[in-house]
């Protein structure tokens, strides 16, 4: 008998978008070579979020984000993250000293079966596996923690948060796997500043500046001084004021209807039996719609739109083995020797 | 209208599209000037030490005039050089900035600039490609620093926009990286060597589809044009046509008519 393929939302969600990409990335592996600023400072956050969570220290929490940015003296990218993600989890220490819920578990990984909802057989293919941020007893509910980053918090952003089907499976699985019954979800979402490091102005800029100010001027004469860059200490106070300002921070609690596990949970065989028959028929086709979702190219179209080319994969690409995701844990808690 | 028979694998440099690339002065457009019936589109100056045919192109209306005279067939050429691709890239972006009135691309907003630039750029390397000659680009090369999964590298790649960077290195059957090699002499005194990389490696940018090069190749014409010709070698990867099929298809749907200037 062969042994059950691991399998994440992440991975389902993929196929479901694209057969193609999910190809690429869970069948032949390949991950662009280059890292996603944006998911890696993502990701930072929630480690920082899961220290912070299971050792309320601010301090053990900024020697993580220091340790994640070794090169931000030279590497302005590094420094503007670094800059971001101090400022962000100080601000959030401060607006959330205590807490009202009570931290059970953290980073908790779980892994089912694949069910048909139809017999109650598990699928002899695919197993499903995950990991959520947190779970928080409050009062004496249970309830899922989900860290976000976003850019912003609008309407539109809180109103697709029931569309996170991912979080309410998950639900569904921890409840059989710890036997507890989750209410709900807490999703934690913590807005990114838009702020920039001034970096001053140039002699010629501020020489510029100076004569038109002076042109304006019915003394002929301006005080006006060249503008300095800012300093790390200046761009903290700067971040840290507007941290203060209220939606920085934004609680959101979910609650799970029963029946949404059941439509989730037939939604996910459905898949698991399609993958099945395109990985026979070795029929992963593209969806050529979801190569622009969120207005920019799709990791893997770099690939597809050369057609395949080899070239393409050995120079851009690189071979990762799936689930980056569930690994995450592991190595922490692997003796290095 | 549809095939009855199948394409065979390209085998012939004049099929085939090679991105050549390389530190300054080491050679990459004399190694060209090699290349049979070579038609130089010089984008920079630098080809006065060499005795080849060249059209300067100091602007992308030039650039598209060439190309269409190219198309037409009346000439003797077999094999295009553009050198530079950077500097062509240049001019293409100063060509959409002026026709639609911006200084700067970014000018355009949500990045529009860019996408014109590059869709356009695109739009005419690929039908050169699929001209009946052989096509190489040529570039320069830098050290760049890439963020991966395990840390920050330096990796040698062409001086390409990065956008422009993929979708040469998708168009291409060669990447030829340009290096000088050190050996230790029979003096025990290191003795440099100019040498062609044709296979990927996490240090720089390289490849060959065809699979018919050897890793390392000395920098002569001769060398590579010898190595492309042999009768044993098979083709490594994916049928060259397979891919060349599915781009066509693409470049179908942004090429334009012709080639001629916008007026």
């Amino acid at each position: 008998m062969s042994a059950l393929m691991t399998t994440t939302y992440s991975m389902w969600r993929l196929f479901r978008n694209c057969r193609k990409a999910c190809e690429l990335r869970y069948f032949d592996e390949l991950v662009p070579l280059e890292k996603d600023g944006n998911l890696s400072f993502g990701s930072l956050i929630h480690n920082a979020l899961e220290k912070w969570h299971s050792v309320h220290d601010i301090k053990q929490v900024l020697e993580l984000i220091d340790a994640a940015y070794p090169d931000r003296i030279r590497e302005e990218r590094e420094l503007s993250d670094w800059n971001l993600a101090t400022a962000m989890m100080t601000s959030y220490a401060e607006c959330y000293p205590t807490e009202e819920f009570e931290v059970v578990a953290l980073e908790k990984n779980f892994e089912g079966p694949i069910v048909n909802p139809d017999t109650g057989s598990a699928s002899r293919s695919f197993v499903l596996a995950g990991k959520v941020d947190g779970i928080v007893k409050q009062g004496e509910e249970y309830f899922l923690l989900e860290h976000k980053t976003a850019s912003q918090i609008d309407a539109s952003y809180l109103e697709r948060l029931w569309t996170d089907f991912q979080i309410i499976l998950y639900a569904g699985y921890l409840e059989q796997t710890m036997g507890i019954r989750i209410s709900g979800i807490i999703y934690n979402v913590l807005v990114k500043a838009k702020l920039r490091q001034s970096k001053g102005e140039t002699e010629e800029e501020y020489q510029t500046r100076l004569a038109e100010l002076i042109a304006k001027s019915k003394t002929g004469k301006s005080s006006a001084k060249r503008k300095l860059p800012e300093t790390d200490t200046e761009f903290q106070e700067r971040l840290a004021e507007k941290y203060k300002e209220p939606g920085m921070f934004h609680r959101e609690v979910l609650y799970i209807s029963r029946d949404q596990f059941a439509e989730l949970r037939g939604e996910l065989w459905e898949l698991s039996q399609a993958l099945l028959d395109a990985r026979r028929r070795k029929a992963f086709y593209k969806n050529t719609s979801y190569c622009f979702q969120y207005n920019r190219p799709c990791a893997y179209f770099p690939l597809c739109s050369s057609g395949g080319n080899p070239n393409v994969i050995e120079n851009l690409y690189q071979k990762v083995a799936p689930h980056e995701e569930l690994r995450e844990g592991e190595l922490e808690s692997t003796p290095q020797f | 209208m549809l095939p009855t028979i199948k394409t065979k694998p390209k085998a012939s440099l004049f099929d085939l599209t090679a991105l050549v690339y390389g530190p300054s002065k080491i050679g990459k457009s004399t190694w060209c000037s090699n290349a049979q019936n070579a038609l130089y589109l010089a984008t920079e100056p630098g080809l006065n030490a060499l005795e080849v045919f060249q059209v300067n192109i100091t602007n992308w209306e030039e650039m598209l005039q060439a190309c269409q005279e190219i198309a037409e067939g009346k000439h003797e050429f077999k094999t295009i050089v553009l050198d530079t691709v950077d500097n062509a890239y240049r001019m293409c972006s100063e060509h959409v900035c002026k026709k639609f009135k911006v200084e700067h691309e970014s000018d355009l907003g949500f990045g529009k600039g860019y996408a014109l630039i590059n869709n356009e750029f695109q739009r005419v390397l690929n039908k050169l490609a699929f001209l009946p000659y052989g096509l190489i680009l040529i570039s320069h090369s830098h050290d760049k620093d890439i963020e991966t999964r395990t840390g920050t590298h330096t990796r040698i790649v062409p001086t390409l926009p990065e956008k422009v960077r993929k979708i040469v290195t998708g168009l291409v059957d060669m990447i030829l990286f340009c290096d000088l090699e050190m050996k230790t002499g029979e003096d025990g005194k290191p003795v440099w060597t100019r040498v062609m990389r044709t296979k990927p490696s996490p240090n720089y940018d390289a490849g060959d589809r065809t699979g018919k090069l050897p890793e390392v190749l000395p920098l002569e014409f001769s060398a590579f044009e010898k190595a492309l010709n042999a009768a044993t070698a098979q083709p490594a990867h994916i049928p060259a046509t397979a891919a060349a099929s599915t781009a066509t298809a693409s470049a179908a749907s942004v090429a334009k008519p012709t080639m001629q200037p916008k007026r």
